[in-house]
Protein backbone atom coordinates (compact mmCIF):
# COMPACT_ATOMS: atom_id res chain seq x y z
CA UNK A 1 0.00 0.00 0.00
CA UNK A 2 0.95 3.36 0.14
CA UNK A 3 3.28 4.63 2.99
CA UNK A 4 5.50 7.36 3.62
CA UNK A 5 8.84 6.08 1.38
CA UNK A 6 6.15 5.93 -1.84
CA UNK A 7 5.76 9.59 -1.11
CA UNK A 8 8.85 10.66 -1.07
CA UNK A 9 10.17 8.78 -3.87
CA UNK A 10 7.76 9.97 -6.19
CA UNK A 11 8.60 13.57 -5.07
CA UNK A 12 12.12 12.68 -5.71
CA UNK A 13 11.59 11.57 -9.27
CA UNK A 14 9.06 14.91 -9.58
CA UNK A 15 12.25 17.27 -8.32
CA UNK A 16 14.84 15.22 -10.98
CA UNK A 17 12.51 16.41 -13.48
CA UNK A 18 13.05 19.74 -12.41
CA UNK A 19 16.51 20.08 -11.90
CA UNK A 20 16.54 18.51 -15.24
CA UNK A 21 14.84 21.62 -16.72
CA UNK A 22 16.51 23.84 -14.52
CA UNK A 23 19.54 22.57 -16.08
CA UNK A 24 18.76 22.06 -19.54
CA UNK A 25 16.31 24.78 -20.90
CA UNK A 26 17.66 27.67 -22.55
CA UNK A 27 14.93 29.87 -22.01
CA UNK A 28 14.21 31.92 -18.56
CA UNK A 29 10.36 31.14 -18.65
CA UNK A 30 11.34 26.53 -18.86
CA UNK A 31 13.70 27.46 -16.05
CA UNK A 32 11.23 29.20 -14.32
CA UNK A 33 8.84 26.04 -14.72
CA UNK A 34 11.43 24.12 -13.87
CA UNK A 35 12.06 25.87 -10.16
CA UNK A 36 7.83 25.54 -10.38
CA UNK A 37 8.14 21.96 -10.67
CA UNK A 38 10.66 21.40 -7.83
CA UNK A 39 8.61 23.27 -5.74
CA UNK A 40 5.71 21.12 -6.70
CA UNK A 41 7.73 18.32 -5.34
CA UNK A 42 8.61 19.95 -1.75
CA UNK A 43 4.79 20.21 -1.10
CA UNK A 44 4.12 17.16 -1.98
CA UNK A 45 6.68 16.46 0.58
CA UNK A 46 5.17 17.90 3.00
CA UNK A 47 2.17 16.47 2.86
CA UNK A 48 3.40 13.09 2.42
CA UNK A 49 5.09 13.90 6.05
CA UNK A 50 1.75 15.49 7.27
CA UNK A 51 -0.32 13.14 6.58
CA UNK A 52 1.88 10.23 7.77
CA UNK A 53 3.70 11.49 11.05
CA UNK A 54 1.52 14.06 11.99
CA UNK A 55 -2.24 13.72 10.69
CA UNK A 56 -2.98 16.43 12.96
CA UNK A 57 -0.93 18.89 12.86
CA UNK A 58 -2.45 22.24 11.09
CA UNK A 59 0.82 23.95 11.21
CA UNK A 60 2.05 21.70 8.38
CA UNK A 61 -0.99 22.85 6.47
CA UNK A 62 -0.01 26.19 6.42
CA UNK A 63 3.28 25.64 5.45
CA UNK A 64 1.94 24.19 2.60
CA UNK A 65 0.38 27.45 2.15
CA UNK A 66 3.57 29.09 2.50
CA UNK A 67 4.90 27.41 -0.23
CA UNK A 68 1.79 28.00 -2.57
CA UNK A 69 2.52 31.51 -2.23
CA UNK A 70 6.44 30.90 -2.80
CA UNK A 71 5.57 29.23 -5.99
CA UNK A 72 3.10 32.50 -6.85
CA UNK A 73 6.22 34.87 -5.84
CA UNK A 74 8.76 33.35 -7.49
CA UNK A 75 6.81 33.33 -10.39
CA UNK A 76 5.65 36.80 -10.22
CA UNK A 77 9.02 38.46 -10.00
CA UNK A 78 10.57 35.72 -12.64
CA UNK A 79 8.13 37.09 -14.93
CA UNK A 80 8.66 40.35 -13.64
CA UNK A 81 12.72 40.16 -14.90
CA UNK A 82 11.94 38.61 -17.88
CA UNK A 83 10.09 41.27 -18.99
CA UNK A 84 12.73 43.93 -18.15
CA UNK A 85 15.57 41.85 -19.98
CA UNK A 86 13.46 41.39 -23.11
CA UNK A 87 12.70 45.04 -22.45
CA UNK A 88 16.35 45.92 -23.24
CA UNK A 89 17.74 42.74 -24.96
CA UNK A 90 14.93 41.52 -27.26
CA UNK A 91 15.74 37.56 -25.83
CA UNK A 92 15.02 35.85 -23.47
CA UNK A 93 17.10 33.23 -23.70
CA UNK A 94 19.33 32.51 -20.56
CA UNK A 95 22.60 31.97 -22.56
CA UNK A 96 22.72 35.09 -24.31
CA UNK A 97 22.48 36.96 -20.59
CA UNK A 98 26.71 35.88 -19.91
CA UNK A 99 27.87 39.87 -19.37
CA UNK A 100 28.61 39.44 -15.40
CA UNK A 101 30.44 35.94 -16.61
CA UNK A 102 34.09 37.22 -15.92
CA UNK B 1 -22.50 9.96 -0.38
CA UNK B 2 -24.02 7.02 -1.79
CA UNK B 3 -23.11 5.43 -5.72
CA UNK B 4 -26.33 6.99 -7.41
CA UNK B 5 -24.96 10.86 -6.61
CA UNK B 6 -22.81 10.94 -9.39
CA UNK B 7 -25.33 9.97 -11.43
CA UNK B 8 -28.05 12.18 -10.49
CA UNK B 9 -25.55 15.20 -10.75
CA UNK B 10 -25.21 14.06 -14.34
CA UNK B 11 -28.39 13.95 -14.90
CA UNK B 12 -29.37 17.18 -13.70
CA UNK B 13 -26.61 18.67 -15.97
CA UNK B 14 -28.43 17.23 -18.78
CA UNK B 15 -31.48 18.18 -17.56
CA UNK B 16 -30.43 21.83 -17.52
CA UNK B 17 -29.61 22.53 -20.94
CA UNK B 18 -33.15 21.93 -22.31
CA UNK B 19 -34.69 24.14 -19.25
CA UNK B 20 -32.05 27.18 -19.27
CA UNK B 21 -32.52 27.19 -23.41
CA UNK B 22 -36.14 27.47 -22.62
CA UNK B 23 -35.51 30.47 -20.21
CA UNK B 24 -33.33 32.14 -22.83
CA UNK B 25 -36.24 32.01 -25.43
CA UNK B 26 -38.82 33.35 -22.97
CA UNK B 27 -35.93 35.95 -21.59
CA UNK B 28 -35.40 37.21 -25.53
CA UNK B 29 -39.44 37.20 -25.45
CA UNK B 30 -39.70 33.99 -28.43
CA UNK B 31 -42.00 31.49 -28.26
CA UNK B 32 -39.99 28.01 -27.37
CA UNK B 33 -39.89 25.49 -30.37
CA UNK B 34 -38.88 22.34 -29.25
CA UNK B 35 -38.98 21.17 -32.43
CA UNK B 36 -36.90 23.01 -34.60
CA UNK B 37 -34.45 22.92 -31.47
CA UNK B 38 -34.53 19.19 -31.69
CA UNK B 39 -33.95 19.52 -35.52
CA UNK B 40 -31.21 22.26 -35.08
CA UNK B 41 -29.25 19.72 -32.56
CA UNK B 42 -29.44 16.59 -34.50
CA UNK B 43 -27.64 18.54 -37.43
CA UNK B 44 -25.35 20.25 -35.33
CA UNK B 45 -24.33 16.52 -33.92
CA UNK B 46 -24.42 15.19 -37.43
CA UNK B 47 -21.72 17.67 -38.81
CA UNK B 48 -17.96 16.66 -38.46
CA UNK B 49 -15.34 18.33 -36.76
CA UNK B 50 -13.81 21.11 -37.54
CA UNK B 51 -9.96 20.30 -38.28
CA UNK B 52 -8.07 23.28 -37.28
CA UNK B 53 -5.03 24.13 -39.33
CA UNK B 54 -2.61 24.17 -36.07
CA UNK B 55 -0.15 21.65 -34.54
CA UNK B 56 -2.24 21.89 -31.60
CA UNK B 57 -5.49 20.66 -32.38
CA UNK B 58 -5.17 18.16 -29.41
CA UNK B 59 -6.13 21.02 -27.44
CA UNK B 60 -8.87 22.08 -29.69
CA UNK B 61 -10.27 19.22 -29.04
CA UNK B 62 -9.74 18.87 -25.26
CA UNK B 63 -10.90 22.48 -24.36
CA UNK B 64 -14.75 21.46 -24.63
CA UNK B 65 -14.67 18.42 -22.53
CA UNK B 66 -12.85 20.42 -20.14
CA UNK B 67 -15.46 23.01 -19.63
CA UNK B 68 -17.88 20.42 -19.26
CA UNK B 69 -16.26 18.77 -16.79
CA UNK B 70 -15.54 22.08 -14.65
CA UNK B 71 -19.18 22.86 -14.65
CA UNK B 72 -20.33 19.60 -14.21
CA UNK B 73 -17.98 19.81 -11.10
CA UNK B 74 -19.19 23.10 -10.15
CA UNK B 75 -22.88 21.52 -10.12
CA UNK B 76 -22.26 18.95 -8.17
CA UNK B 77 -21.09 20.94 -5.22
CA UNK B 78 -24.44 23.40 -4.94
CA UNK B 79 -26.44 22.38 -2.55
CA UNK B 80 -30.34 21.89 -3.92
CA UNK B 81 -32.27 20.02 -0.80
CA UNK B 82 -31.07 19.05 2.93
CA UNK B 83 -31.40 15.43 1.16
CA UNK B 84 -30.65 16.28 -2.18
CA UNK B 85 -26.31 17.48 -2.80
CA UNK B 86 -23.62 15.98 -5.13
CA UNK B 87 -20.89 16.36 -3.43
CA UNK B 88 -20.92 17.67 0.06
CA UNK B 89 -17.72 18.46 1.36
CA UNK B 90 -16.09 20.80 4.43
CA UNK B 91 -14.28 22.73 1.90
CA UNK B 92 -17.12 22.79 -0.94
CA UNK B 93 -17.58 26.59 -1.14
CA UNK B 94 -13.75 26.15 -2.20
CA UNK B 95 -14.10 23.45 -4.76
CA UNK B 96 -16.55 25.27 -6.35
CA UNK B 97 -14.61 28.43 -6.95
CA UNK B 98 -11.36 26.06 -7.76
CA UNK B 99 -13.93 24.01 -10.42
CA UNK B 100 -14.76 27.82 -11.72
CA UNK B 101 -10.91 28.72 -12.53
CA UNK B 102 -10.85 25.50 -14.98
CA UNK B 103 -12.64 27.43 -17.14
CA UNK B 104 -9.87 30.04 -17.97
CA UNK B 105 -7.19 27.26 -19.36
CA UNK B 106 -10.32 25.63 -21.54
CA UNK B 107 -10.88 28.92 -22.95
CA UNK B 108 -6.92 29.08 -23.26
CA UNK B 109 -6.80 25.69 -25.07
CA UNK B 110 -9.54 26.73 -27.27
CA UNK B 111 -8.61 29.87 -27.96
CA UNK B 112 -4.84 28.34 -28.92
CA UNK B 113 -6.01 25.22 -30.54
CA UNK B 114 -8.11 27.00 -33.24
CA UNK B 115 -5.01 28.70 -34.38
CA UNK B 116 -6.26 31.77 -35.77
CA UNK B 117 -5.32 35.06 -34.58
CA UNK B 118 -8.90 36.27 -33.31
CA UNK B 119 -8.86 33.23 -31.71
CA UNK B 120 -5.98 33.50 -29.52
CA UNK B 121 -6.84 37.30 -28.88
CA UNK B 122 -10.28 36.05 -27.32
CA UNK B 123 -8.40 33.44 -24.85
CA UNK B 124 -5.94 36.11 -24.05
CA UNK B 125 -8.90 38.65 -22.94
CA UNK B 126 -10.43 36.38 -21.42
CA UNK B 127 -7.18 35.31 -19.31
CA UNK B 128 -7.21 39.05 -18.44
CA UNK B 129 -10.59 39.14 -17.40
CA UNK B 130 -10.66 36.24 -15.36
CA UNK B 131 -7.31 36.94 -13.40
CA UNK B 132 -9.10 40.77 -12.13
CA UNK B 133 -12.27 38.79 -11.47
CA UNK B 134 -10.69 35.60 -9.39
CA UNK B 135 -10.03 37.87 -6.52
CA UNK B 136 -13.41 39.71 -6.27
CA UNK B 137 -15.19 35.77 -6.16
CA UNK B 138 -13.14 34.33 -3.94
CA UNK B 139 -13.54 37.22 -1.21
CA UNK B 140 -17.43 37.00 -1.48
CA UNK B 141 -16.60 33.18 -1.38
CA UNK B 142 -14.51 34.17 1.83
CA UNK B 143 -16.96 36.87 3.45
CA UNK B 144 -20.43 34.76 3.13
CA UNK B 145 -18.49 32.10 4.73
CA UNK B 146 -17.37 34.56 7.66
CA UNK B 147 -21.18 34.44 9.38
CA UNK B 148 -21.34 30.53 8.51
CA UNK B 149 -17.96 29.74 10.20
CA UNK B 150 -17.79 27.13 7.68
CA UNK B 151 -16.94 26.83 3.59
CA UNK B 152 -19.25 23.97 3.65
CA UNK B 153 -22.83 25.41 1.44
CA UNK B 154 -24.81 23.72 3.32
CA UNK B 155 -23.45 25.53 6.67
CA UNK B 156 -23.93 28.45 5.03
CA UNK B 157 -27.66 28.34 3.75
CA UNK B 158 -28.37 26.96 7.60
CA UNK B 159 -26.87 30.11 8.85
CA UNK B 160 -29.36 32.28 6.64
CA UNK B 161 -32.79 30.86 7.97
CA UNK B 162 -33.38 34.39 10.00
CA UNK B 163 -31.65 36.78 7.55
CA UNK B 164 -30.80 35.69 3.41
CA UNK B 165 -27.29 36.92 3.04
CA UNK B 166 -28.47 39.46 0.19
CA UNK B 167 -29.50 41.49 2.61
CA UNK B 168 -27.40 41.49 5.21
CA UNK B 169 -24.28 41.51 2.82
CA UNK B 170 -25.98 43.63 -0.57
CA UNK B 171 -22.29 44.87 -1.32
CA UNK B 172 -21.17 40.85 -1.80
CA UNK B 173 -23.93 40.13 -3.86
CA UNK B 174 -23.17 43.32 -6.13
CA UNK B 175 -19.61 41.78 -6.51
CA UNK B 176 -20.88 38.66 -7.09
CA UNK B 177 -23.27 39.00 -9.77
CA UNK B 178 -20.92 40.52 -12.20
CA UNK B 179 -17.93 37.57 -11.78
CA UNK B 180 -20.05 35.13 -12.14
CA UNK B 181 -21.69 36.38 -15.59
CA UNK B 182 -18.01 37.20 -16.43
CA UNK B 183 -17.24 33.44 -15.76
CA UNK B 184 -20.41 31.70 -17.85
CA UNK B 185 -19.17 34.04 -20.84
CA UNK B 186 -22.68 35.59 -21.30
CA UNK B 187 -23.51 38.29 -22.90
CA UNK B 188 -22.39 41.88 -20.84
CA UNK B 189 -18.78 39.91 -20.03
CA UNK B 190 -18.96 37.55 -23.58
CA UNK B 191 -15.41 39.04 -24.77
CA UNK B 192 -14.11 35.98 -25.53
CA UNK B 193 -16.34 34.83 -28.18
CA UNK B 194 -17.65 38.40 -28.48
CA UNK B 195 -20.37 38.29 -31.79
CA UNK B 196 -19.32 41.69 -33.72
CA UNK B 197 -16.07 42.09 -33.15
CA UNK B 198 -13.66 38.76 -33.46
CA UNK B 199 -16.11 37.23 -35.33
CA UNK B 200 -17.02 34.47 -32.67
CA UNK B 201 -13.51 34.98 -31.15
CA UNK B 202 -12.54 31.05 -29.21
CA UNK B 203 -15.48 29.37 -30.85
CA UNK B 204 -15.68 30.17 -34.28
CA UNK B 205 -13.98 26.85 -35.67
CA UNK B 206 -16.02 24.69 -33.97
CA UNK B 207 -18.68 22.27 -35.19
CA UNK B 208 -20.53 19.77 -34.67
CA UNK B 209 -20.53 17.61 -31.33
CA UNK B 210 -17.75 20.24 -29.93
CA UNK B 211 -20.01 23.17 -30.24
CA UNK B 212 -22.98 21.09 -28.59
CA UNK B 213 -20.03 20.39 -25.74
CA UNK B 214 -19.79 24.14 -25.59
CA UNK B 215 -23.28 25.27 -25.56
CA UNK B 216 -24.12 22.47 -23.02
CA UNK B 217 -21.09 23.90 -20.50
CA UNK B 218 -22.20 27.10 -20.77
CA UNK B 219 -25.70 26.21 -19.56
CA UNK B 220 -24.49 23.84 -17.12
CA UNK B 221 -22.31 26.70 -15.59
CA UNK B 222 -25.35 29.19 -15.40
CA UNK B 223 -27.80 26.37 -13.94
CA UNK B 224 -24.75 26.09 -11.06
CA UNK B 225 -23.69 29.90 -10.70
CA UNK B 226 -27.14 30.63 -10.37
CA UNK B 227 -28.17 27.39 -7.83
CA UNK B 228 -24.60 28.92 -5.79
CA UNK B 229 -25.83 32.55 -6.03
CA UNK B 230 -29.46 31.01 -4.66
CA UNK B 231 -27.54 28.93 -1.78
CA UNK B 232 -25.29 31.75 -0.96
CA UNK B 233 -27.40 34.86 -1.00
CA UNK B 234 -31.22 33.84 -0.80
CA UNK B 235 -31.15 31.28 1.84
CA UNK B 236 -31.40 28.68 -0.63
CA UNK B 237 -33.96 25.97 0.87
CA UNK B 238 -34.63 27.94 3.94
CA UNK B 239 -37.96 29.60 3.24
CA UNK B 240 -41.61 28.44 4.37
CA UNK B 241 -44.71 27.06 3.12
CA UNK B 242 -42.98 25.53 0.05
CA UNK B 243 -41.31 22.19 -0.11
CA UNK B 244 -36.98 23.11 0.35
CA UNK B 245 -36.46 21.91 -3.23
CA UNK B 246 -39.06 24.32 -4.93
CA UNK B 247 -38.49 26.79 -3.23
CA UNK B 248 -34.38 26.38 -4.38
CA UNK B 249 -35.91 25.68 -7.94
CA UNK B 250 -37.90 28.74 -8.04
CA UNK B 251 -34.72 31.14 -6.60
CA UNK B 252 -32.34 29.14 -9.04
CA UNK B 253 -34.67 30.14 -11.72
CA UNK B 254 -35.05 33.64 -10.54
CA UNK B 255 -31.29 34.06 -10.68
CA UNK B 256 -30.91 32.78 -13.80
CA UNK B 257 -33.54 35.00 -15.29
CA UNK B 258 -31.68 38.17 -13.85
CA UNK B 259 -28.55 37.16 -15.24
CA UNK B 260 -29.99 36.33 -18.90
CA UNK B 261 -31.80 39.35 -18.67
CA UNK B 262 -29.22 41.78 -17.47
CA UNK B 263 -27.06 40.00 -20.77
CA UNK B 264 -29.92 41.60 -23.12
CA UNK B 265 -30.82 44.45 -21.18
CA UNK B 266 -26.95 46.05 -20.93
CA UNK B 267 -24.44 46.16 -24.00
CA UNK B 268 -21.40 44.43 -24.16
CA UNK B 269 -18.47 45.76 -21.64
CA UNK B 270 -15.21 46.97 -23.45
CA UNK B 271 -12.34 44.57 -22.20
CA UNK B 272 -10.52 47.94 -20.82
CA UNK B 273 -13.17 48.89 -19.34
CA UNK B 274 -13.97 45.98 -17.51
CA UNK B 275 -10.60 45.72 -16.46
CA UNK B 276 -10.06 48.77 -15.25
CA UNK B 277 -14.17 48.40 -13.34
CA UNK B 278 -12.49 45.30 -11.96
CA UNK B 279 -8.54 46.26 -10.43
CA UNK B 280 -9.90 49.78 -9.59
CA UNK B 281 -13.27 49.03 -8.51
CA UNK B 282 -14.34 45.45 -7.72
CA UNK B 283 -11.34 44.74 -6.26
CA UNK B 284 -10.79 47.37 -3.18
CA UNK B 285 -14.73 46.76 -2.76
CA UNK B 286 -14.09 43.43 -1.98
CA UNK B 287 -11.78 44.23 0.58
CA UNK B 288 -14.18 46.11 2.17
CA UNK B 289 -16.39 43.59 1.93
CA UNK B 290 -14.44 41.10 3.89
CA UNK B 291 -14.17 43.68 6.46
CA UNK B 292 -17.70 44.08 6.79
CA UNK B 293 -18.05 40.54 6.78
CA UNK B 294 -16.12 40.28 9.69
CA UNK B 295 -17.43 42.85 11.95
CA UNK B 296 -20.72 41.71 10.87
CA UNK B 297 -19.61 38.29 12.07
CA UNK B 298 -18.37 39.28 14.97
CA UNK B 299 -21.50 41.46 16.35
CA UNK B 300 -24.24 39.28 14.89
CA UNK B 301 -23.51 35.41 14.01
CA UNK B 302 -21.77 34.41 17.36
CA UNK C 1 -11.51 7.64 1.86
CA UNK C 2 -10.79 3.55 2.11
CA UNK C 3 -7.54 2.46 1.00
CA UNK C 4 -8.84 0.73 -1.96
CA UNK C 5 -9.98 3.93 -3.25
CA UNK C 6 -7.01 5.99 -1.73
CA UNK C 7 -4.89 3.53 -3.87
CA UNK C 8 -6.95 3.75 -6.82
CA UNK C 9 -6.79 7.46 -7.27
CA UNK C 10 -3.36 7.73 -6.08
CA UNK C 11 -1.47 5.42 -8.44
CA UNK C 12 -2.55 6.50 -11.76
CA UNK C 13 -2.49 10.00 -10.35
CA UNK C 14 1.05 10.07 -9.67
CA UNK C 15 1.83 8.04 -12.91
CA UNK C 16 0.32 10.81 -15.03
CA UNK C 17 2.10 13.84 -12.95
CA UNK C 18 5.54 12.72 -14.07
CA UNK C 19 4.47 12.22 -17.14
CA UNK C 20 3.23 15.37 -17.82
CA UNK C 21 6.37 16.59 -16.04
CA UNK C 22 8.45 14.61 -18.35
CA UNK C 23 6.58 16.00 -21.48
CA UNK C 24 7.09 19.74 -20.19
CA UNK C 25 10.78 19.58 -21.41
CA UNK C 26 10.07 17.11 -24.41
CA UNK C 27 7.59 18.93 -26.32
CA UNK C 28 8.40 21.44 -28.69
CA UNK C 29 5.06 23.51 -28.59
CA UNK C 30 5.40 26.39 -25.54
CA UNK C 31 1.89 26.35 -25.33
CA UNK C 32 1.34 22.67 -24.75
CA UNK C 33 4.58 22.91 -22.29
CA UNK C 34 2.83 25.33 -20.47
CA UNK C 35 -0.75 23.64 -20.53
CA UNK C 36 1.17 20.50 -19.35
CA UNK C 37 2.55 22.02 -16.60
CA UNK C 38 -0.91 22.66 -15.45
CA UNK C 39 -1.42 19.34 -15.74
CA UNK C 40 1.02 18.15 -13.72
CA UNK C 41 0.66 20.41 -10.88
CA UNK C 42 -2.99 20.07 -11.24
CA UNK C 43 -3.01 16.31 -10.92
CA UNK C 44 -0.71 17.28 -7.77
CA UNK C 45 -3.53 18.32 -5.97
CA UNK C 46 -5.54 15.36 -6.71
CA UNK C 47 -3.14 13.72 -5.54
CA UNK C 48 -2.84 15.57 -2.18
CA UNK C 49 -6.57 14.52 -2.40
CA UNK C 50 -5.65 11.06 -2.11
CA UNK C 51 -4.09 11.43 0.32
CA UNK C 52 -6.60 12.84 2.61
CA UNK C 53 -5.38 16.56 2.58
CA UNK C 54 -8.95 18.15 1.11
CA UNK C 55 -8.17 21.96 1.53
CA UNK C 56 -4.87 21.45 0.67
CA UNK C 57 -6.18 19.66 -2.58
CA UNK C 58 -8.41 22.48 -3.85
CA UNK C 59 -6.29 25.10 -3.13
CA UNK C 60 -4.05 23.67 -5.18
CA UNK C 61 -6.03 23.43 -8.21
CA UNK C 62 -7.60 26.59 -7.83
CA UNK C 63 -4.07 28.09 -7.54
CA UNK C 64 -2.17 26.21 -9.85
CA UNK C 65 -5.26 27.18 -12.83
CA UNK C 66 -4.58 30.76 -12.58
CA UNK C 67 -0.52 30.60 -12.49
CA UNK C 68 0.06 28.14 -15.12
CA UNK C 69 -2.32 30.26 -17.50
CA UNK C 70 -0.59 33.21 -16.56
CA UNK C 71 2.82 31.06 -17.97
CA UNK C 72 1.10 29.69 -20.76
CA UNK C 73 0.48 33.39 -21.62
CA UNK C 74 4.23 34.80 -21.22
CA UNK C 75 5.78 31.91 -23.20
CA UNK C 76 3.37 33.00 -26.06
CA UNK C 77 4.46 36.22 -25.40
CA UNK C 78 8.55 35.78 -25.32
CA UNK C 79 9.35 32.91 -26.92
CA UNK C 80 10.79 33.06 -30.01
CA UNK C 81 9.11 30.16 -31.37
CA UNK C 82 6.05 29.47 -29.39
CA UNK C 83 3.90 27.67 -31.94
CA UNK C 84 7.06 24.51 -32.27
CA UNK C 85 7.04 24.71 -35.88
CA UNK C 86 10.58 25.94 -36.64
CA UNK C 87 12.37 22.80 -34.75
CA UNK C 88 14.15 25.14 -32.83
CA UNK C 89 16.46 23.28 -29.70
CA UNK C 90 15.88 24.75 -26.62
CA UNK C 91 18.18 23.10 -24.47
CA UNK C 92 22.19 22.93 -23.65
CA UNK C 93 24.02 20.48 -22.00
CA UNK C 94 21.42 17.73 -21.80
CA UNK C 95 23.71 14.97 -21.06
CA UNK C 96 25.28 16.61 -17.80
CA UNK C 97 21.86 18.10 -16.96
CA UNK C 98 20.38 14.52 -17.53
CA UNK C 99 22.90 13.27 -15.11
CA UNK C 100 22.48 15.71 -12.37
CA UNK C 101 19.13 15.09 -12.46
CA UNK C 102 19.29 11.33 -11.91
CA UNK C 103 21.54 11.55 -9.32
CA UNK C 104 19.72 13.92 -7.61
CA UNK C 105 17.11 11.69 -7.79
CA UNK C 106 18.81 8.50 -6.75
CA UNK C 107 20.42 10.54 -3.73
CA UNK C 108 16.70 11.55 -2.56
CA UNK C 109 15.14 8.53 -2.95
CA UNK C 110 17.79 6.16 -1.53
CA UNK C 111 17.27 8.48 1.48
CA UNK C 112 13.27 8.37 0.80
CA UNK C 113 13.26 4.24 1.41
CA UNK C 114 16.29 3.47 3.29
CA UNK C 115 15.92 5.71 6.33
CA UNK C 116 13.70 4.52 9.42
CA UNK C 117 10.60 6.77 9.04
CA UNK C 118 8.33 6.32 12.07
CA UNK C 119 6.10 3.83 10.97
CA UNK C 120 2.59 5.18 11.20
CA UNK C 121 -0.63 4.84 9.41
CA UNK C 122 -1.98 7.38 7.15
CA UNK C 123 -4.49 9.80 9.61
CA UNK C 124 -8.05 8.92 9.28
CA UNK C 125 -10.17 12.03 9.51
CA UNK C 126 -8.32 15.16 7.92
CA UNK C 127 -7.51 18.26 10.19
CA UNK C 128 -10.90 20.00 9.48
CA UNK C 129 -10.65 23.48 7.53
CA UNK C 130 -11.53 25.36 11.11
CA UNK C 131 -8.35 24.17 12.74
CA UNK C 132 -6.55 25.38 9.58
CA UNK C 133 -8.03 28.83 9.92
CA UNK C 134 -7.41 28.94 13.35
CA UNK C 135 -3.74 27.75 12.69
CA UNK C 136 -3.60 30.90 10.46
CA UNK C 137 -5.14 33.26 12.50
CA UNK C 138 -3.65 31.91 16.15
CA UNK C 139 -0.33 29.95 16.55
CA UNK C 140 1.37 31.00 12.93
CA UNK C 141 -0.30 34.43 12.67
CA UNK C 142 3.20 36.11 12.24
CA UNK C 143 4.46 33.98 9.80
CA UNK C 144 1.13 34.66 7.86
CA UNK C 145 1.88 38.52 8.39
CA UNK C 146 5.15 37.91 6.79
CA UNK C 147 4.06 36.28 3.71
CA UNK C 148 1.78 38.88 3.30
CA UNK C 149 4.20 41.64 3.16
CA UNK C 150 6.62 39.44 1.23
CA UNK C 151 3.77 39.37 -1.33
CA UNK C 152 2.90 42.97 -1.26
CA UNK C 153 7.23 43.71 -1.74
CA UNK C 154 7.09 41.01 -4.47
CA UNK C 155 4.17 43.08 -6.11
CA UNK C 156 6.03 46.29 -5.75
CA UNK C 157 8.85 45.22 -6.82
CA UNK C 158 7.72 42.92 -10.30
CA UNK C 159 5.57 45.79 -11.08
CA UNK C 160 8.46 48.32 -11.31
CA UNK C 161 10.93 46.01 -12.82
CA UNK C 162 8.43 45.19 -15.21
CA UNK C 163 7.36 49.01 -15.84
CA UNK C 164 8.07 50.51 -19.31
CA UNK C 165 11.38 52.16 -19.26
CA UNK C 166 12.46 50.07 -16.39
CA UNK C 167 13.01 50.79 -12.55
CA UNK C 168 14.77 54.69 -13.21
CA UNK C 169 11.80 55.81 -15.72
CA UNK C 170 12.27 56.81 -19.23
CA UNK C 171 15.38 58.64 -20.14
CA UNK C 172 14.19 62.20 -21.67
CA UNK C 173 14.79 62.54 -25.44
CA UNK C 174 18.07 62.46 -26.47
CA UNK C 175 19.62 61.35 -23.88
CA UNK C 176 21.83 58.76 -25.03
CA UNK C 177 23.32 57.50 -21.49
CA UNK C 178 20.38 55.02 -20.58
CA UNK C 179 20.50 52.11 -22.56
CA UNK C 180 17.42 51.09 -21.64
CA UNK C 181 15.39 51.94 -24.80
CA UNK C 182 18.10 51.39 -27.39
CA UNK C 183 17.02 49.75 -29.87
CA UNK C 184 17.62 45.95 -30.39
CA UNK C 185 21.34 45.26 -29.47
CA UNK C 186 23.28 43.22 -32.74
CA UNK C 187 23.83 40.07 -31.25
CA UNK C 188 26.78 38.19 -32.30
Amino acid sequence: MISLPVVLAVAALLFGVGVYGVLGQTNTIMIIMGVELMLGAAMLNVVGFLRYSHPHATSGDFFVLVLMTLMALEGAVGFALVVSVFRSRRTSEADDLTELSG
Amino acid sequence: MSYFTPLAVVGLALAAAPGVWLLEQLVAGQRPAPGRALRDLRIMLGSPLQRPESCDSALFHLAPSLLVLASVVALATVPWAPGFRGIDLQAGALLFVAALAYVTPAMVMAGWGAGRPLAVLGGFRWVALMLAYAMPLAMVITSVAAPAGSLRPTDIVRVQHAVPMAVAQPLALALWLPAVTAVCFLPPFDLPQAGGELFGGVFAEYRGLDLALVALAQRVLLLAVSGMTAALFLAGWEWPLLPPAVWMGLKTAAVAWLLLWAGRRFPRVAVDRALSLAWRVANPLSMLAIVYAGLLTLLFYR
Amino acid sequence: MSDLATAIVFWPAVGLMLAAAVFVFITSSMARAGLLLLASLAIEGLVFLALGSRFLGFLQLLMMSGEMVIMVFFMVMFMPDPGGLMGMDMTHDKRRSATVAVAVTAALGLVAVLTDWPARVVGRGAPDVRAIGFEVMGRSMISFLFAGMTILLAMVGGVLLAKHGGRFGLPAAGDEQSGEHSPPEERS
